[in-house]
């Protein structure tokens, strides 16, 4: 792998002078990757951008997913990689350096918003309201360390109806299955003193405990298909359903949200933060395409004018941060500041 | 009855008596038995075949009817009447400058945006904008351009409605977007018609401007590219390893490779067309010549095949006649063998160019899976194909992307229906039968 990337970027630089059609040498149109969560909302601006501005071409959005959009955008500077990328979590501290080994030095963070993860059922389900800590025992593979033994809600929690638990959610590849685990089954298993205490001792082994969920059927993953879920869930209404928040208010004839903790997922509880699924969403600027690509900068600035409570991403089912927050990342837009690689984890 | 004989026996006198034998009693239960066994033997293959016939047929059936059912909608679309009063907008366009070269730059200066949904409130009440499609102001600017006058009089424009009033319309949406469907056509202001932006449009984010011309140009250019590579390379492969090739252990290995190549993965010709032409051939990401190289790589080998074993049935007297009144080899070939093998080969082709049609994993490897809003333009423009199309379209969240959906899979199977229609033509107008 190493050493067909070394190939492309000698080639690459190569051709760089001779500015072949077919290489891509220049390019005059935005190339976004990354996170089919921010897709929606990387698209609208998209074509936003393109109407207002008849000057350039529409931008270019592939939902490739969070992790491998960070290898296209982090395998280097020049006209074949991406200048954007969307992630549905924060850049990791390898991917950093990743970027870093490739020449992708400068990288511009801009929060774009919320988005809550929400769990619902269909609206002739039960109505259950739960806690982290009932989740990750229905869920986890091995519950604290001990087997997992549950087959109804009411073995979790005795408040708790005796259905069959039916769990239907996104494959471990999905960014909304990472925030998943890191909002709601951490969370749950951390309420036990001892597994917060396992965190200092052994990460790993905390880990596993925490965030593995079981294979017994009573989880099943959907797939990336958030709609097919939303059928599933019709259809079997003692099922519980796992997915973003937007796909929740797009079919809010049919399903209910599940409240954690006494929050259920609502606009204001997810911008609030007071819902345990809410998650920030980034996009990801090259800096050093800024100059190179035409409209790329004025892209961003599109994003900021859309972000907020009162712009269009809303209706596509964006969460607007809260104002300071958005004020921040609007100085970063306009400035476009590189971001600090020592802040990633 | 007792003349009757066995068959195959013959009746002479001459022969030494035979071995004394019971003629077969036909009559007998234990013939008639089996007689019955026999029939019922007939007649329940008979029923098994037609069951078989009927079985995929009524999957063949149910499959179109459930998606002409929910997909035809999606070629209608429903559009609302608004009335605009240009004079006394706050619209600030000088109907003279739209005359000029300086139109395009004229009309994105004006607030036509800002006009159209003070239209709507004005029309339909304070959420007047939200019963009006995202991209309503796009008909209005169109409006302007194609007739500058209508800046000067209150004028009656026809605008797509919002994805809530048109699933309303067409009886599948939230109660209160049904009384508000309800609402606007008592006041007569709602048609439903041909949805045209479907047919010329490209992607988009709202499902009331989507359409399927881009991923079905995106389509025919990748399966252009396919065809002019694939089809003369697998018929010269074909023709060469049956007429000329000798018969050795090497053209036994190629041959093995070859049913090889056409049974390996799709997803696996799309990891090679990432290595080979994105990284290394530094060819462009999302377009229709990458797509149709790599979908090339998959269909060449099932060509080899379906031409070899065309070319194989062309009976040896025919050449053996030809070279027999002095043709030499290549006139042989030209003259008699290939247009006799013609339709076979004609068919592994299209059976080869319907399954690349139908082919998704391997141009998502090599990123023809994106969000392009403009239809492409040539071979190295990005694009997306139809199968991809509609698998973007099946993960979006807005509800009216699912006849969307539909529609684009009729679309699909219309192609793959011509595609098919025209094989079997040309496999009828060059078949010869002796």
């Amino acid at each position: 792998m190493a050493g067909i990337a070394a190939l492309t970027l000698a080639g690459c630089q190569d051709k760089s002078g001779g500015g072949s059609e077919a290489g891509g040498a220049s390019r005059d149109q935005i190339r976004a990757v990354g996170s089919s969560t921010v897709y929606p909302f990387t698209t609208a601006v998209a074509e936003q951008f393109a109407r207002k501005n008849a000057g350039f071409k529409a931008p270019i959005v592939e939902s490739t997913g969070t992790g491998a959009g960070m290898k296209l955008f982090c395998a280097g500077v020049g006209a074949q990689f991406p200048d954007i990328e969307n992630a549905s979590r924060r850049i990791k501290k390898s991917e950093v350096e990743d970027c870093a080994k490739n020449g992708v030095k400068q990288i511009i963070e801009v929060q774009i918003g919320i988005d809550g993860i929400a769990l619902a059922e269909s609206k002739a389900g039960p109505a259950m309201a739960l806690t982290q800590e009932d989740i990750y025992k229905a869920l986890a593979a091995e519950p604290y360390g001990k087997p997992q033994t549950a087959k109804t809600w009411k073995d979790v929690n005795p408040s708790l109806p005796a259905t069959a638990i039916r769990v239907l959610g996104p494959p471990p590849t999905s960014g909304t299955r990472d925030a998943f685990a890191e909002l709601i089954l951490d969370k749950g298993c951390n309420a036990d003193p001892a597994m917060a205490a396992l965190k200092k001792t052994d990460a790993d082994k905390h880990k596993a405990i925490c965030t593995k969920v079981r294979e017994d059927g009573a989880y099943v993953e959907s797939g990336e298909n958030d709609n097919l879920i939303v059928q599933k869930l019709e259809a079997n209404p003692d099922s519980v359903g796992i997915f973003g928040y937007s796909f929740l208010e797009e079919n809010a004839d049919k399903l209910r949200g599940i409240a954690i903790k006494g929050v259920v997922p609502t606009y204001e509880t997810i911008a609030s933060y007071q819902y345990p699924g809410a998650r920030p969403l980034y996009i990801y600027v090259k800096g050093a395409h800024l100059t190179a690509i035409p409209g790329l900068k004025q892209f961003v600035a599109e994003y900021a004018s859309a972000w907020g409570p009162d712009g269009y991403l809303k209706r596509r089912g964006l969460i607007a941060a809260p104002a300071d927050v958005r004020a921040k990342n609007a100085e970063i837009a306009t400035k476009l500041t590189p971001f600090d690689p020592a802040q990633a984890e | 009855m007792n003349s009757t004989l066995v068959a195959g026996v013959p009746a002479t006198g001459a022969e030494p008596p035979a071995p004394a034998r019971t003629p077969t009693d036909w009559r007998g239960a234990k013939m008639q038995g089996s007689i019955r066994r026999r029939y019922a033997a007939e007649r329940r293959f008979r029923l098994l075949g037609l069951g078989a016939v009927l079985l995929s047929a009524g999957f063949l059936v149910f499959l179109l009817w459930t998606m002409v059912g929910n997909g035809a909608r999606g070629f209608t679309q429903t559009e609302l009447r608004l009335d605009v009063d240009f004079p006394a907008s706050t619209l600030m366009i000088d109907p003279a400058a739209l005359a000029g070269p300086g139109k395009d730059a004229a009309l994105a200066g004006a607030d036509i945006e800002g006009a159209t949904t003070a239209a709507a409130t004005a029309a339909f009440g304070t959420d007047g904008e939200r019963l009006l499609s995202d991209g309503a102001w796009l008909t209005v600017r169109d409006a302007i351009a194609a007739d500058p006058t209508i800046l000067r009089r209150k004028a009656q424009i026809w605008v797509p409605a919002a994805t809530n009033i048109d699933l309303a319309a067409k009886g599948d949406a939230a109660p209160e977007d049904e009384a508000a469907y309800a609402r606007l056509d008592k006041a007569g202001v709602t048609k439903t018609g041909l949805n045209l932006t479907f047919l010329k449009n490209a992607d988009s984010t709202d499902p009331t401007l989507v359409g399927v011309w881009g991923a079905l140009k995106g389509s025919l250019l990748t399966m252009f590219v396919t065809i002019v590579l694939a089809f003369p390379v697998g018929v010269l492969s074909a023709l060469y390893l049956e007429e000329y090739a000798p018969r050795n252990r090497w053209t036994d290995l190629i041959e093995v490779s070859i049913n090889n190549l056409a049974a390996v993965p799709s997803i696996i010709f799309g990891l090679l067309g990432l290595a080979v032409f994105l990284n290394f051939m530094d060819m462009p990401r999302s377009a229709p010549i990458v797509g149709g190289l790599t979908l090339a790589l998959m269909t060449m080998p099932v060509i080899v095949i379906a031409g070899r074993n065309a070319i194989k049935s062309v009976p040896p007297s025919i050449r053996d006649a030809a070279l027999g009144i002095g043709a030499s080899r290549v006139q042989v070939v030209f003259h008699h063998v290939l247009p006799l093998a013609l339709p076979g080969i004609l068919t592994g082709t299209i059976i080869g160019m319907a399954r690349a049609l139908g082919e998704t994993a391997p141009l998502l490897m090599i990123g023809m899976r994106a969000f392009i809003a403009s239809p492409p333009g040539g071979l190295t423009e990005p694009a997306t194909v139809l199968p991809v199309q509609i698998f973007l379209w099946s993960d979006e969240v807005s509800r009216g992307f699912v006849e969307k959906t539909s529609a684009a899979i009729i679309v699909l199977l219309v192609f793959l229906m011509l595609m098919n229609g025209i094989a079997i033509y040309l496999r009828n107008r060059f078949e010869r039968r002796w």
